[in-house]
């Protein structure tokens, strides 16, 4: 890569976070859980069983330099409770659970699960409306090649493609090729 | 590699590394001609990583995007998109789409601003620009962006590689309107054969050929390099869904006449420069969906891969970071020389210039054509050159872009495939261009993208609870909902796939006061606005005539009219105040550019009334050539792109026989 | 019709989660993978047990570390002495002699396969001189070569799509060959795919044979890297005299020309589609002496050689990993030499990182064993790229790439310039391979040689 001379006024970057510690396997499996039910996106799909690009990881360690660790452990205690009931709840209860999605104005945690949605979505962090000092940028290169409201457009992200020529002239695959937990037994 | 201007005689100077100068120095070297290109920004990168990722990283995905100077990676409440650069900071400031519309301190070319835009606390309700006497609407912002630096604006060129149409460039003489090149279609045609090859572009003659109802035609048995690119289902769908379409050549009550003839509506696929099959070492289009701003695999052509042939030579140099900024003529009005400013930054990021010159036999502009008028008004102490004519500058003309969207009632699946793979060209040609401006019709492939900013804009709203797309209105009594999980991966599934978009693009006439000119105190002589070497920023001055508006209400009543029979809901919105809003007969539209900048140093066989002649050398300055789509005397109905790489062949072929004779 | 799809599903996620944690009966014997001195070509990698409640890091390390011994095994049976009938010879032991000729130096060239007019080809058939090399052609001679006239070939001085080539420090140009193997060949050959008139009456998807570990070989594809050497150096090399042909080109303007050289390798490619990878698996190597790590130059602590480096150089004079300027004349010795530093493109992939190095240090134990004059012992494993989602020798559904570990992997002598991080843009070998198609649009199964037909 070539070293472009400095252009002042562009490329500012946040001020440099403090690094949290590596999460745990169980951490981010419980964050990957989560982040399946808020998204409609199957878990394997979210986490697969080998994840060499480690999006689970790399977005759960993102938010807790955004919003501390104290709230995202207040988060995981809170799904970890919704997704251990019996009878287990459905995802998609859970999900609503979490976004408060019947209330007008849903708390900070719910803010909080927003963002995460977003983030899984468009690979981006969007400051929920309590982070005062929060910055809206994308969190990487593969957040950006890997977000996944293409997959709901049974697309790919512009710039990104991995089909081949002539695809575009055929239908695309299902919802749940894509991902997607449709609620039809597609995944798990 | 850059050669610091020490080196002796060139035959060639070339100004500018885009489209057009990279063919010419290619032509030129090839026949052993010594050629310098001087390219105000950056070197080409070795690789496009750097620019892929600048991509990844933008908060904004416009043109710019991936290309210097970018603006920043985090967004906050005042700079949403990112901090912008101040064009007064930078060596090659540019205009971008982020700062269109803004303050000089954001917006490289000095305008008027919207009515939102110089009033921001204002309690009243926003206005759109008034109409003068004369019926035109003035005071409106030109929209068109362009890059500065190695490769050029071309980087971001769609890839649409169409063909003029035999009246597109007789319009005084078909419809006594505008005025005629001094080119004819038959001379043409093997020039666009030349460009489609150096291009290589994917078409077929054979699905050209329901165009001869607007005048395309082609030589017998032409074949294009490659064979063409597959339609997407969103083409396919439009297609049969205006199936039988017919509309009037002007709606009731156009001024100065009417063309009652009922032409078809229907749906070609369109030329385009990318590869349906490997060619030129370069890979096959894998529907990246991202030919603006850039094609991570290169499978679109751009002008880099012209400048490796060009280089190749072994005749030619390019002088990177080197901006002209004087032409200097002598007593007998010929060239001696360029003067420029080799630009660096220093070890904290200062910028540091060094003024050099360089001389040659033969001159050419290739700057783009805001960047070529402004050098040629600067020159010879700002009293100007080449303008014995006074058109340097004026006619300045876009493609003006009027964007319609709409949900279809079935999936249809954009975001896939090249941005576009067809379009409604039927409606290019006929007895109305007498009254009203010609357009043609883009069918988009990505969705909303560039209507609402999609797939963004619409997870947002059901994300958040907004409606900024208009689409969540299905909770209680209308309002927008709010949803998670597998409910909002559904919702939008099924909302993403049915988003598509129309692109009309006018045929703008050309006016003495579209102009571009320095931005420079008339009573001190000394500019308002500088760039960070201190050169003059250009001032624009805009508008448009009843000839064009009475386009965009053809061009809306049509984009209604396929909707329509598609059984789709139309989604458009047209605000009021802000950048590219303006009103006419009551209705208010909004217009973006296309990119498509032409007609400042417009080409003509009368010296008087134009700046350069076919070949586009200069009437007045014998060894001077000012190329590029600045030379189009009209914007006709094509992208100007491959008829401005066609032209570049010819002044490729005068400027060899002006340097052997 | 969704209960089906489900039962689908579940059947290819059951499947791919079979390949990626054996210990069931119908997989590899009950030992653990280990490197060893064998001409035997692994039809596929034989996995090891994972760690107990290992973390994902873990599994990943664990099966790169599979894939990586898969990559040494393959190396050594390619670079076995061969016998009469090509294979490796079994009384014989790869560098017992210092040098040796190779098993994968007897597959069939590409320029002997994309023939002038698309003339059938065979795979042990004469190969095609130039005339400017008759006069110092010896049967059995390597001739590198650029390939044909035809536009759309890939040179063969050049990185991919024309990129730039790389020139050692002695001004001279670093030459490419690509050859295949038999059952690649052959389904080149009863296919028709040898031809531009074949491909265009092919039908169907190109599929490659997977090679299936105790079975059949598969397709196995080699693209190596030369470089000239001095006879001085010999020692430090696996070297070959072969004729390095350059033929006429129109821009840039030279003649054709043909010459005799000692070169010696410096950077082995091998792609091999496999059962467990139908994106092919991509195991690179690289000669020792190439070129210093970030982290070397960084620190400064450099060797006194590089085969493509100038330790004495300052980055103000030699620009690191910079494209050399054009035109690029192969035929004379170039001003320019590359500069070239192998980036880091493991960050984040730290295990493919760790387990190289791990099985690095086991190949050169065994290496040494046989001699310790063993040309081989100065060859390294970069990585190998596996696909950590697919199925058997298909794509997973949803998945064309296979979600490939590691995420980016070059090799500094085959994409220079392109060792980055960027997606879609940086060295990433199924990413870039998943966009080969033949001289159609029609993809050609992960390779780009079927484009070269005429």
């Amino acid at each position: 890569m070539s070293t472009s001379p400095l252009t002042p006024g562009g490329a500012s970057v946040p001020p440099p976070p403090i690094v949290p510690a590596t999460p745990s396997e169980a951490v981010v499996q419980s964050f990957a859980n989560m982040s399946a039910a808020l998204t409609g996106f199957q878990p394997s799909f979210i986490r697969p069983f080998l994840d060499p690009v480690n999006l689970s990881g790399t977005f759960y360690s993102f938010a807790v330099v955004q919003v501390g660790q104290a709230m995202m452990d207040a988060l995981m205690s809170a799904y970890s409770a919704l997704s251990s009931q019996t009878p287990p709840l459905s995802s998609q209860a859970i999900a609503d659970a979490l976004l408060e999605i019947s209330s007008p104005t849903p708390s900070t945690q719910a803010q909080l699960c927003q963002a995460i949605v977003a983030m899984w979505y468009l690979g981006s962090w969007y400051p929920p409306p309590f982070q005062t000092n929060g910055l809206h940028q994308v969190i990487s290169s593969q957040a950006y090649t890997k977000s996944l409201v293409w997959n709901l457009a049974q697309a790919h992200p512009m710039g990104f493609s991995a089909f081949t020529f002539g695809y575009w002239s055929q239908a695309p695959a299902s919802l749940e090729t894509f991902g997607v937990n449709t609620g039809n037994g597609g995944g798990q | 590699m850059s050669n610091n201007g020490a080196s002796p005689q060139y035959d060639v100077v070339i100004v500018g590394a885009g489209v057009s100068g990279n063919l010419i120095a290619k032509q030129l070297g090839l026949a052993g001609k010594k050629v310098l290109i001087l390219e105000a920004g950056l070197p080409v990168p070795d690789s496009r990583e750097e620019y892929m990722n600048n991509f990844y990283l933008a908060l904004a995905k416009t043109p710019e995007a991936p290309y210097p100077a970018l603006a920043g990676r985090t967004g906050t409440k005042d700079n949403p998109a990112g901090k912008l650069p101040d064009p007064a900071t930078l060596p090659t400031p540019r205009a971008t789409v982020l700062g269109l519309g803004g303050a000089p301190d954001v917006s490289y070319l000095v305008q008027a601003q919207s009515w939102i835009a110089t009033h921001p606390d204002s309690p009243e309700p926003p206005q759109n620009p008034p109409t003068a006497p004369t019926g035109e609407v003035r005071g409106l912002q030109f929209s068109s962006t362009f890059e500065r630096n190695g490769g050029g604006t071309s980087w971001h060129w769609l890839g649409t590689s169409l063909r003029e149409l035999e009246n597109d460039i007789r319009m005084w003489t078909k419809y006594q309107h505008a005025v005629d090149w001094p080119v004819t279609y038959d001379e043409l045609q093997p020039l666009w054969a030349l460009a489609e090859k150096e291009i290589g572009v994917a078409a077929s003659v054979t699905q050209q050929e329901p165009l001869e109802v607007v005048g395309l035609e082609y030589p017998q048995g032409y074949q294009y390099p490659m064979q063409p690119i597959p339609t997407s289902i969103v083409d396919q769908t439009v297609s049969q869904g205006v199936s039988g379409l017919e509309v009037p050549g002007t709606l009731p009550d156009t001024p100065g006449g009417s063309d009652p003839q009922m032409y078809d509506v229907f749906v070609t696929p369109t030329p385009a420069g990318r590869n349906s099959e490997p060619y030129d070492d370069r890979r096959v289009c894998a529907g990246n969906t991202n030919c603006i701003p850039i094609c991570p695999i290169q499978a679109k052509w751009d002008p880099t891969v012209t400048l490796g042939k060009a280089l190749d030579t072994g005749n030619v140099t390019v002088s990177y970071q080197s901006v002209a900024y004087n032409v200097a003529v002598d007593a007998n009005n010929n060239v001696t020389g360029i003067d420029y400013y080799q630009w660096s930054r220093d070890e904290h990021g200062n910028l540091q210039k060094v003024s050099k010159s360089v001389t040659g036999k033969v001159f050419v502009l290739a700057c783009h054509a805001i960047e070529n008028a402004k050098l040629l008004l600067m020159s010879n102490n700002w009293k100007g050159i080449a303008n014995k004519s006074d058109q340097v500058g004026r006619n300045l003309m876009d493609h003006p872009l009027y964007l319609t969207w709409a949900l279809a009632p079935q999936p249809l699946w954009g975001y896939r495939g090249p941005l576009a793979t067809a379009g409604i060209e039927s409606l290019r040609d006929g007895e109305f261009r007498k009254y009203r401006a010609a357009f043609r019709m883009e069918i988009g492939n990505e969705g909303w993208n560039f209507a609402t900013g999609d797939p963004y804009t619409t997870a947002l709203d059901f994300i958040t609870g907004t409606n900024d797309s208009g689409l969540n209105t299905d909770g209680p009594n209308g309002t927008a909902q709010r949803l998670g999980g597998t409910a909002l991966a559904l919702k939008l599934n099924n909302l993403l796939t049915r988003q598509f978009r129309i692109a009309c693009m006018f045929d703008q006439t050309p006016l003495q006061e579209n102009r571009v000119t320095l931005d420079v105190d008339p009573q001190t002589g000394k500019p308002n606005n500088v760039d960070g070497l201190g050169l003059p920023r250009p001032k624009v001055e805009y508008g448009f005539d009843p000839y064009t508006m009475e386009g965009f209400r053809m061009a809306a009543y049509v984009c209604s009219q396929v909707y329509k029979q598609m059984g789709a809901t139309e989604f458009t919105k047209n605000n009021v105040g802000g950048t590219g809003d303006f009103t006419y007969r009551g209705v208010n539209y909004h217009y973006y550019g296309a990119g498509h900048v032409v007609g400042t140093h417009r080409m003509g066989p009368d010296p008087c009334t134009s700046v350069v002649d076919a070949t586009q050398r200069s009437h007045d300055v014998q060894n001077l050539w000012i190329v590029g789509s600045g030379s189009f005397p009209t914007v006709c109905t094509a992208n100007p792109t491959l008829t401005l790489l066609a032209l570049a062949f010819k002044s490729a072929d005068s400027m060899i026989a002006a340097l052997n004779s | 019709m969704k209960k089906l799809a489900t039962i689908i599903l579940l059947a290819v996620v059951a499947v791919t989660m079979v390949i990626m944690t054996p210990t069931t009966t119908t997989m590899a014997p009950a030992a653990e993978p280990a490197i060893v001195l064998s001409s035997n070509i692994p039809g596929d990698a034989q996995f090891g047990p994972l760690p107990p409640n290992a973390t994902n890091e873990e599994k990943l390390l664990a099966i790169q570390g599979d894939f990586d011994i898969y990559s040494w095994n393959t190396f050594i049976a390619l670079n076995w002495p061969p016998g009469p009938d090509g294979n490796g010879d079994p009384n014989k032991t790869i560098g017992q002699n210092g040098d040796n000729d190779t098993v994968w130096e007897h597959y069939r060239n590409v320029a002997d396969i994309f023939l002038p007019g698309g003339a059938k080809p065979s795979y042990n058939g004469s190969v095609s001189v130039p005339t400017q090399c008759k006069a110092s052609y010896k049967p059995g001679m390597k001739i590198i070569s650029q390939v044909g006239k035809t536009p759309t070939v890939l040179t063969d001085f050049s990185q991919p799509f024309n990129t730039g080539p790389l020139i050692d420090q002695d001004g001279n140009y670093t030459r490419y060959e690509i050859l295949v193997n038999k059952p690649m060949f052959d389904y080149i050959l009863q296919n028709t795919l040898y031809s531009k008139a074949g491909q265009k009456v092919f039908s169907g998807a190109v599929k490659f044979p997977c090679g299936v570990l105790g079975g059949p070989e598969g397709a196995i594809m080699v693209k190596a890297a030369w470089r000239v050497i001095n006879p001085a150096d010999k020692n430090r090399f696996h070297t070959q005299t072969v004729l390095v042909y350059s033929p006429a080109s129109q821009n840039p303007k030279y003649p054709a020309s043909c010459s005799t050289k000692l070169m010696g390798l410096v950077g082995l490619h091998i792609g091999h589609k496999t059962n467990s990878a139908s994106q092919w698996l991509w195991s690179t190597f690289e000669h020792v002496d190439n070129a210093p790590t970030e982290a070397e130059v960084a620190s400064g602590k450099l060797k006194a050689n590089y085969n493509y480096y100038d330790p004495k150089c300052p980055a103000s004079k030699c620009p690191q990993n910079q494209v050399p300027p054009r035109p690029w004349n192969p035929t004379q010795v170039s001003s320019f030499h590359s500069q070239v530093v192998r980036m880091d493109m493991f960050k984040g992939n730290e295990f493919a990182f760790t387990s190289a190095a791990a099985r690095n240090a086991d190949a050169l134990k065994l290496l040494l064993g046989v001699s310790s004059s063993s040309v081989w012992q100065n060859y390294e494993l970069i990585s190998t790229m596996w696909p950590t989602n697919t199925g058997q020798c298909q794509a997973s559904p949803g998945d064309p790439l296979g979600t490939p570990a590691p995420n980016f992997l070059a090799n500094t002598t085959l994409e220079t310039y392109i060792q980055g991080m960027v997606p879609n843009v940086s060295s990433n070998c199924i990413e870039c391979h998943n966009n080969a198609t033949m001289t159609t649009p029609v993809p050609s199964d992960f390779t780009y040689i079927l484009q070269r037909a005429q």
